[in-house]
């Protein structure tokens, strides 16, 4: 057993994700509290050559369990034998389908307490104490390990919960996993890849979304939607009605089956607000809504809500946006 | 080829909830359903029963007495038969424990394809089709936008940053799905007196060689506090005005929180 806090840190082409730099500063403050270490369990392209930077991010260690492009669950069995090495006292995990495929995994394997998505955690003598929403919202637990349980607690953690640490410096100590075979979940493989000849945003690493839904009525309708989220500095995102109709890809789907989302500032746009696309967004931090029906059910929990035609508003407002930075 | 779905019995989204007094759900007094992402994994084996690349279709439940209700409504959208897992012992079971109880049962029913609805509507953690994978020692193939069987290997295919995968395992496999397998059909009369005369076996822990001990309480967690959300402070409007004034206004809103 350990005070360590561990990590799940998602590589693309040598590169940490967005979601690895946040959980790299949630694990150091975490350990530090505990006088242990944030280790991460790095994994995905370019793992190996990229690990030692999670150094600048808050890690003290990083282990690397595969570099490969390979489905992530592969990495299942090394990541089971690094952290049953460690005994961290949490195990913080992206709350993506990479990440709590993982920590699902780790929950089977090594008989761990599962927690999450969290609003909030904390390591109370020793013990990790995890606040989350449960029932579509409706209620917020605390929970805790029970006794005896073994050590990690595994913590699915929503993008932007923690903040990446800035102007860091300094390498992580980087080991590779103990060798093991790859087991069932190392039989997964990529027979296909197809992917879009265009980038999509990444919208759980974004701060500022602008999201439509059936009111914008077209692919063409979400043109001056684009262009709020540019003048904002965000990304576009859409209802499950949007992706359905074809407007946009699957890819900026927001809300139960898509998805979760925790940015500053959440824009909802002819969006109505079924309980379905509000788990996607609940935890945003300030929410606007802009929709010709007074009585959408997003008026119920949005913090501004504009009654009207947003295709008269929303390109009055990127007007109004652009002028007032340009000051 | 046989494929066995879990099906899940969660309180239905509108349901008033109510809370037992050591802080767990209580089942027993809200209005039921199937977890409605549960659906569309009973969907997808309905199709690949159709185009007769799958033999058997069994529905697998863990909950108390009456989710033998969810079971006879999934009965009733199409399969063969279903295996209702009920002990006082699994009260409050966590993720783990309910990993375990389901792996123990599905080694029990030996599918080819174990499928899962990608999350629950009430827990929302998405681990279970991991973890019984996990105690399970099989492949796991998760977030599939369509399952799809063949040649001795289960595909998927899944949403990746920008496009999609196809992403294969060899049988047999735990696999869960989204609700892009297609909508889920609604159970016909015809569907629903013949979901009657179906099986529908109900198991202990006994029957699956597990006990209390072995679950370890049913839980490695333990809720300490629950309780209401915050209150929110009311929700600001602005209607009745131009789209010049509400633009101006919706700005002056943004900069007073700095947002822009």
């Amino acid at each position: 057993m350990s005070n360590d806090v561990a990590f799940l840190a998602e590589f693309a082409d040598g590169q940490p994700a967005r979601s690895a730099l946040e959980l790299a500063a949630g694990a150091a403050e975490l350990a530090t509290a505990g006088g242990g270490q944030a280790v991460a369990l790095c994994y995905g392209p370019g793992a190996g050559a990229g690990a030692a930077q999670l150094g600048a991010a808050g890690a003290s260690r990083a282990i690397v369990l595969g570099d490969e492009e390979a489905p992530a669950i592969t990495v299942a069995a090394p990541a089971a034998a690094a952290v049953k090495q460690l005994e961290p006292v949490a195990l913080l995990a992206p709350a993506s389908p990479n990440g709590r495929d993982l920590a699902a995994a780790l929950v089977g394997l090594l008989e761990l307490p599962a927690f999450g998505p969290v609003r909030a955690v904390a390591i109370k003598d020793g013990r990790l104490q995890a606040e989350q929403a449960t029932l579509q919202g409706t209620v917020i637990t605390t929970s805790e390990p029970a006794d005896g349980a073994p050590q990690p607690a595994v913590v699915l953690v929503l993008a932007n919960t923690f903040t990446p640490q800035e102007g860091g410096s300094g390498t992580a100590e980087v080991s590779d996993a103990p060798a093991v075979d790859g087991g069932a979940f190392g039989k997964a493989r990529i027979a296909e890849s197809h992917p879009a000849e265009e980038a999509v945003a990444n919208l759980e690493e974004a701060t500022v979304i602008v999201a439509g839904g059936r009111g914008v009525g077209s692919e063409a309708g979400f043109a001056p939607l684009e262009e709020l989220a540019t003048a904002l500095g965000g990304a576009v995102g859409a209802s499950r009605a949007a992706a359905d109709a074809g407007w946009v890809p699957y890819q900026l789907q927001i809300g139960q089956t898509g998805k979760v989302v925790k940015p500053s500032l959440y824009m909802g746009i002819g969006i109505s607000g079924a309980i379905q696309h509000r788990v996607g967004m609940q935890t945003a931090e300030n929410v606007v809504a802009i929709n010709k029906d007074p009585d959408a059910p997003i008026g119920e929990f949005a913090d501004l809500f504009v009654v009207g035609d947003l295709f008269a508003i929303v390109p009055k407002l990127t007007e109004e946006i652009k002028r007032r930075k340009g000051r | 080829m046989k494929v066995v779905v879990t099906v899940k019995q969660v309180p239905a989204t509108t349901a008033e909830k109510r809370y037992t007094a050591d802080l767990r759900l209580d089942r027993g007094s809200a209005e039921s359903v199937i977890n409605p992402l549960d659906e569309y994994a009973i969907e997808q084996a309905l199709r690949l029963q159709e185009s007769a690349a799958v033999d058997t279709v069994a529905f697998l439940s863990m909950g108390p007495e009456p989710a033998a209700e969810a079971l006879r409504r999934a009965l009733a959208m199409g399969g063969d038969e279903a295996y209702l897992v009920t002990d006082d012992a699994l009260a409050g079971a966590d993720e783990w424990a309910t990993a375990k109880v389901l792996a123990a049962a599905l080694d029990k029913l030996a599918p080819d394809v174990a499928l899962m609805g990608m999350a629950s509507d009430d827990a929302r953690g998405s681990l279970v089709p991991g973890a019984v994978a996990a105690i399970r020692g099989l492949p796991l193939l998760s977030y599939g936008a369509e399952l799809a069987l063949g040649d001795g290997v289960a595909r998927i295919r899944r949403l990746t940053a920008t496009g999609f995968d196809w992403v294969e395992a060899p049988l047999p496999v735990v696999a869960s799905v989204t609700d892009q397998v297609g909508e889920p059909r609604y159970a016909s009369l015809k569907g629903i007196m013949a979901a009657k005369r179906k099986q529908l076996e109900t198991w202990s822990l006994a029957d699956l060689g597990l006990d209390a001990a072995s679950l370890r309480g049913a839980a490695l967690t333990r809720v300490v506090e629950a309780r209401p959300p915050e209150a929110k402070p009311p929700t600001e409007r602005i209607e009745n005005v131009g789209p010049d004034d509400a633009a101006s206004r919706v700005a002056d809103w943004l900069a007073a929180r700095k947002l822009i």
